[in-house]
């Protein structure tokens, strides 16, 4: 072998890995949210994307994933570093104040506004401008069950038991209601009653699962609670108005069912999957938990104990009305991005009404306008529910797009469940948290 | 002459490469977190930081959760490493006859260390699972109830047994080598003098294992200081940060809360508090080894 042989082939050999190596063949690279219904959907949206004729060659769109597990940490590095790995990449509603200025504003197809409202465009805004196109929304629903709903609200004895345990551990006689009816004052004697630590007849060993790992979404869970009773994070003068009754209330109720057992020991440990399997084993009677838990708990082949009796209401309602926290997930622009005109074609695509069917067909939870969720209303009989609670009920909290919302989040998950645990007073949680808003959301 | 100058500028030529490495991958980073720790800076101004002074270093030292977690990582250190050392010792003394001939046992007994410390938080996550690990499944099948592994008062000791079981392989490895190693004349002599088994093991052989038992404990301390993995995945940072070992608190600072500069100045503070016990740690054992010589 001649050494012009063997530089020749070292050359092919470089040259053959360099193409495999990077990502020369993705003339749009798109960074999704991995291993889940996201990740179905949207590879069947770009399959939809590719196969048009008048997508040149050089605009097809390739898709990146990594790891769910601090996917945020790991983008934000990557886009705060200028990576020009991929030209279009995930985004939520609560970090979209952080990426911002690694992004570009987006321009979205003249259907936008008609296929997903106003409102829900709005996940994908920050100070005035689209930075993306919402393609999932996510929002709370209160998953009960309603074989014992019925059951108690047919039983007399069982009407007066509840009544005792609810004077007892809430200070008032309560009867039982059609969860569709429920304040939080009735969710949590239903979570009492149904629990064997309070009521040993109980026909489940836990009335309710709380998520209350120091995590910041299971913050976004229980935020629904203090805002039924009026609370924000800041008032309209940017006042932090976290110290609050409303708070209080909130707090107190998750300690209250916490101390009685009525949710399991290790709830301080517990996020969607642990909270989704102590539901499927038929040991719960109701929780709060997202909506992309629907399928899952109402699957046979996935819930066999529950998913025939399992149904879904929106959250309980306080003295201000019925919440249901809301946040989006969508696709922005990188701003340094190398194919920017590819990426904007494609977002302006994904916010088309033929881009937005295919993505509810195949698994994925946009939030569309009823006049859209018609087409698909057979198939997606809950993206009915998610577009119905999401218009009435959803809410997002003053400051809850900053910059710092995520930080904000982590500063609460660590408060409260500092609290809940035992290991500092309610008034040292307020006040700590208080103080630690003040200085994020200056 | 000549050739000592020749070997010199070989050594030079030689240790170039590992210099410079030092140079690009430690001394860069060394000197940018340096930076960092005295300015304000966030992911957007990276390229920009502006020089604050000790700001951040009184913010770290003003911190309850920095404190909290200093404690976390040091209670959490020493006790597996003790533990771990404690448990090796004793493995690597009464298994070594059977290990001795069958080897194989040994390939077994180092398993746990072939799993990466974040699948063991994984594992034990559903392990400890009230509704769908075997542990509390048969506990509430055997007596009606089962222990909140991971709540506020036993997590601690849930996270020291999970690393405990991990790790003791490791120590075991350790001092089974250092046992083998242990001369058999000296062994023999001793039993002929009429030394006990109990004396035997006191008086010769720990006192033989001593430096590999001193070693042990060391690395095992460092690593159990320094957890992150399995703690993170299993627990988090634990309600109200009572799990957050300082790895944690640094990577939520950095990460989570976006404070880089108050990040890295916990870091650095970490860095020379650790560079003043393995100072004074070789400086003692010098000392020691003088005196013996």
């Amino acid at each position: 072998m001649t050494l012009t042989t063997i530089r020749k082939g070292s050359l092919l050999a470089v040259a053959i890995a360099s193409l495999l190596a990077s990502p020369a063949f993705a003339k749009v690279t798109v960074l999704g949210w991995p291993g889940g219904p996201e990740e179905t959907a949207l590879r069947a949206a770009t399959d939809v994307y590719n196969a048009k004729p008048d997508v040149p060659e050089n605009d097809k769109v390739e898709l990146l994933f990594f790891n769910r597990d601090g996917f945020w940490d790991k983008l934000q590095a990557d886009l705060a570093a200028g990576s020009k790995a991929f030209d279009v990449n995930l985004l939520a509603t609560y970090s979209i104040g952080r990426y911002a200025p690694f992004m570009e504003p987006v321009e979205l197809s003249d259907e936008a506004a008609s296929v997903y409202g106003e409102s829900v465009l709005k996940t994908m805004q920050y100070k005035g401008k689209q930075f993306g196109v919402p393609t999932d929304l996510s929002m709370h629903f209160m998953y009960y069950r309603k074989d014992l709903i019925e059951a108690l609200m047919k039983d007399d004895a069982a009407k007066a038991k509840y009544a005792e345990i609810s004077e007892k551990h809430l200070g008032k006689k309560l009867e039982p209601k059609s969860p569709d009816e429920w304040t939080w004052d009735d969710y949590a004697a239903t979570a009492l009653y149904f629990t064997q630590a309070v009521n040993p007849d109980s026909p489940t060993r836990y009335g309710t699962v709380l998520q209350l790992k120091n995590l910041l979404f299971n913050m976004m869970v229980f935020q629904s609670l203090p805002r039924a009773y009026g609370g924000n994070w800041m008032d309209e003068s940017g006042k932090i108005t976290v110290n609050s009754d409303a708070y209080r209330k909130g707090l107190e109720t998750y300690k209250l069912l916490y101390d009685a057992g009525a949710t399991p020991s290790d709830s301080l440990s517990y996020e969607f999957a642990e909270a989704n399997a102590a539901f499927t084993s038929g040991q719960v009677a109701a929780m709060m938990q997202w909506n992309a838990a629907a399928s899952d708990l109402t699957s046979k082949e996935k819930s066999p104990t529950v998913a025939d009796v399992t149904e879904t209401v929106a959250p309980p309602a306080g003295p201000e009305g019925r919440f249901t926290h809301i946040h989006g997930l969508g696709f922005g622009l990188n701003k340094n991005a190398e194919n920017k005109a590819g990426g904007q074609a494609f977002i302006k695509w994904l916010s088309s009404k033929e881009a937005a069917l295919t993505y509810a067909r195949n698994n994925g939870a946009p939030a569309l306008t009823p006049e859209v969720v018609t087409e698909v209303a057979k198939e997606r009989p809950d993206l009915v529910k998610l577009g119905e609670f999401a218009s009435k009920y959803g809410y997002v909290m003053n400051g809850g797009t900053a910059a710092k919302a995520l930080s904000v989040y982590e500063l609460q998950a660590k408060e409260f469940t500092g609290y809940w645990s035992g290991q500092q007073s309610l008034d040292d949680a307020l006040a700590n948290t208080e103080k630690g808003m003040t200085e994020l959301l200056k | 002459m000549n050739a000592q100058r020749a070997h010199s500028s070989e050594f030079r030529l030689l240790a170039m490469p590992l210099v410079l490495f030092l140079l690009v991958f430690l001394g860069f980073p060394a000197i940018v977190n340096l930076i960092y720790s005295v300015s304000d800076v966030s992911f957007e101004t990276l390229r920009q930081p502006k020089i604050t002074g000790l700001s951040n270093f009184a913010a770290v030292w003003n911190d309850r959760a920095f404190w909290q977690a200093s404690w976390f990582s040091l209670r959490f250190g020493a006790l597996t490493a003790l533990l771990e050392c404690a448990l090796g010792l004793i493995l690597a003394i009464f298994l070594s006859p059977l290990i001795e001939r069958r080897s194989w046992l040994m390939a077994i007994l180092m398993l746990p260390l072939m799993v990466a410390p974040a699948l063991v938080g994984l594992m034990y996550r559903l392990v400890l699972h009230e509704f769908a690990g075997p542990v509390p499944y048969y506990l509430w099948a055997w007596f009606g109830t089962s222990v909140s592994f991971l709540g506020p008062t036993s997590a601690f000791w849930t996270l020291i047994v999970v690393e405990t079981l991990q790790w003791t392989p490791f120590a075991l490895l350790l001092f089974y080598m250092a046992y083998r190693a242990i001369p058999t004349e000296i062994v023999e002599a001793s039993a002929m003098d009429g030394a006990r088994r109990w004396h035997l093991l006191w008086y010769i052989e720990l006192p033989l294992m001593a430096p590999t038992i001193v070693v042990a404990l060391l690395i095992r301390f460092i690593d159990g200081f320094r957890v992150f993995d399995n703690v993170y995945v299993l627990t988090g940072s634990g309600p109200g940060g009572s799990t957050a070992s300082l790895s944690i608190y640094i990577y939520e600072a950095f990460f989570k809360q976006g404070a880089i500069g108050k990040a890295v100045a916990a870091s650095v503070i970490l860095f020379a508090v650790s560079f003043a016990v393995l100072y004074g740690l070789n400086f003692i054992a010098s000392r020691r080894k003088g005196a013996l010589t």
